[in-house]
């Protein structure tokens, strides 16, 4: 029982933590909200999230919460894979242009 | 064609050079191009060992990159720079030392002729075929990766002698720094209609330029970034 509550109060945190995030835009301070509601749910009423797995051919909803949180860590790995490429694509074309510049001054 | 026209065309026609790391070579394979090509360009791609060093004193232009890009990258910035000094014809050339002078000279001699908008070297057509057994694999493979994606018939996708009109190479606008660029300018090229024409050409091949080229592996790399690409674009 002494997690439970520890796991409520992180994400409780968490959700205090988001909300005073000035950069975050509307939308994914609402998506992130509605993941850590959620789990805060889930934390508090475990049985929930095994009716949940029943319903989707899960036996145990620490497994299905497992499954789930592995897609999710891999689409975010993704999206930060491709913003990293879209600053490398960003950064080639500064050195670039320095570069270029360089050889217009000294021919 | 006349001498008059041959010199004409040599003065219009820049080639590019991408290096990295490559002091050991890149002053014969400069000296080889100048020795026909009035214009070269290297683009020294943030290389770590003395290749600036060579290069000073030779005649060629060098455009720097104060850090490693990739060959992609590298050949996108001297393509840009020789357009910027009006190039008619440019040529893409490895440093390494593996193309013959007298290919790029035919190269742009079939480009000027018009029927055509890129000639691409390809070491699989013809007879002089040399390429040892492994590589062939490698570029085989590469070459089959680069027909699925970039809807063409190449022999030889992955071959770094290419001679390009101004038009043609204008149109490009490469994103992949890496190897993945060949197929790249190869589908670049295709969605703006250019007509490529492949020749047989010789492929010089050392110890030191097998070393210096793609592993097998590499071909997984370059499927990825092509995929990648996709989602970026």
């Amino acid at each position: 029982m002494t997690f439970k509550y520890f796991l409520v109060a992180v994400l409780i945190g968490f959700i205090f933590y988001l909300l005073l995030l000035p950069r975050l835009d509307a939308v994914r301070k609402a998506v992130i909200a509605f993941v850590v509601l959620t789990m805060l749910v889930f934390a508090i009423q475990p049985d929930w999230s095994t009716d949940v797995a029943h319903r989707v051919g899960v036996s145990r909803g620490v497994d299905l919460l497992f499954y789930v949180s592995h897609l999710v860590l891999f689409f975010v790995a993704f999206l930060y894979f491709l913003k990293f490429k879209k600053m490398e694509a960003r950064f080639t074309k500064l050195v670039r242009q320095l570069a270029l510049e360089r050889a217009r001054v000294e021919p | 064609m006349h001498a008059n026209d041959v010199d004409e065309m040599l003065r219009e026609t820049f080639v590019v050079v991408p290096a990295y790391n490559e002091s050991r070579v890149i002053g014969d394979v400069v000296r080889g191009l100048a020795a026909s090509f009035p214009h070269v360009v290297v683009v020294n791609d943030g290389s770590s060992d003395d290749t600036a060093a060579v290069l000073k004193g030779l005649p060629v232009t060098v455009v720097t990159h104060h850090i490693n890009l990739g060959q992609g990258a590298a050949l996108q910035t001297g393509i840009t720079h020789a357009l910027e000094r009006g190039a008619t014809y440019i040529v893409t050339f490895d440093a390494d030392g593996q193309h013959r002078v007298e290919d790029a000279v035919s190269a742009v001699r079939l480009l000027r002729e018009g029927s055509c908008d890129v000639v691409c070297g390809s070491r699989f057509l013809g007879t002089g075929s040399n390429v040892p057994r492994v590589r062939k694999m490698v570029l085989k493979t590469a070459v089959a990766l680069a027909n699925l994606t970039t809807g063409t018939r190449m022999t030889d996708a992955h071959n770094g002698l290419r001679a390009l009109s101004r038009r043609a190479a204008s149109c490009l606008d490469l994103w992949q720094s890496g190897m993945a660029h060949a197929s790249e300018i190869i589908s670049q090229l295709r969605a703006h209609k250019m007509v490529i024409r492949e020749v047989p050409v010789q492929i010089h091949y050392t110890e030191y330029s097998l070393a210096k080229g793609q592993s097998s592996l590499n071909s997984i790399n370059i499927l990825l970034d092509l995929v990648i690409g996709r989602f970026l674009k």
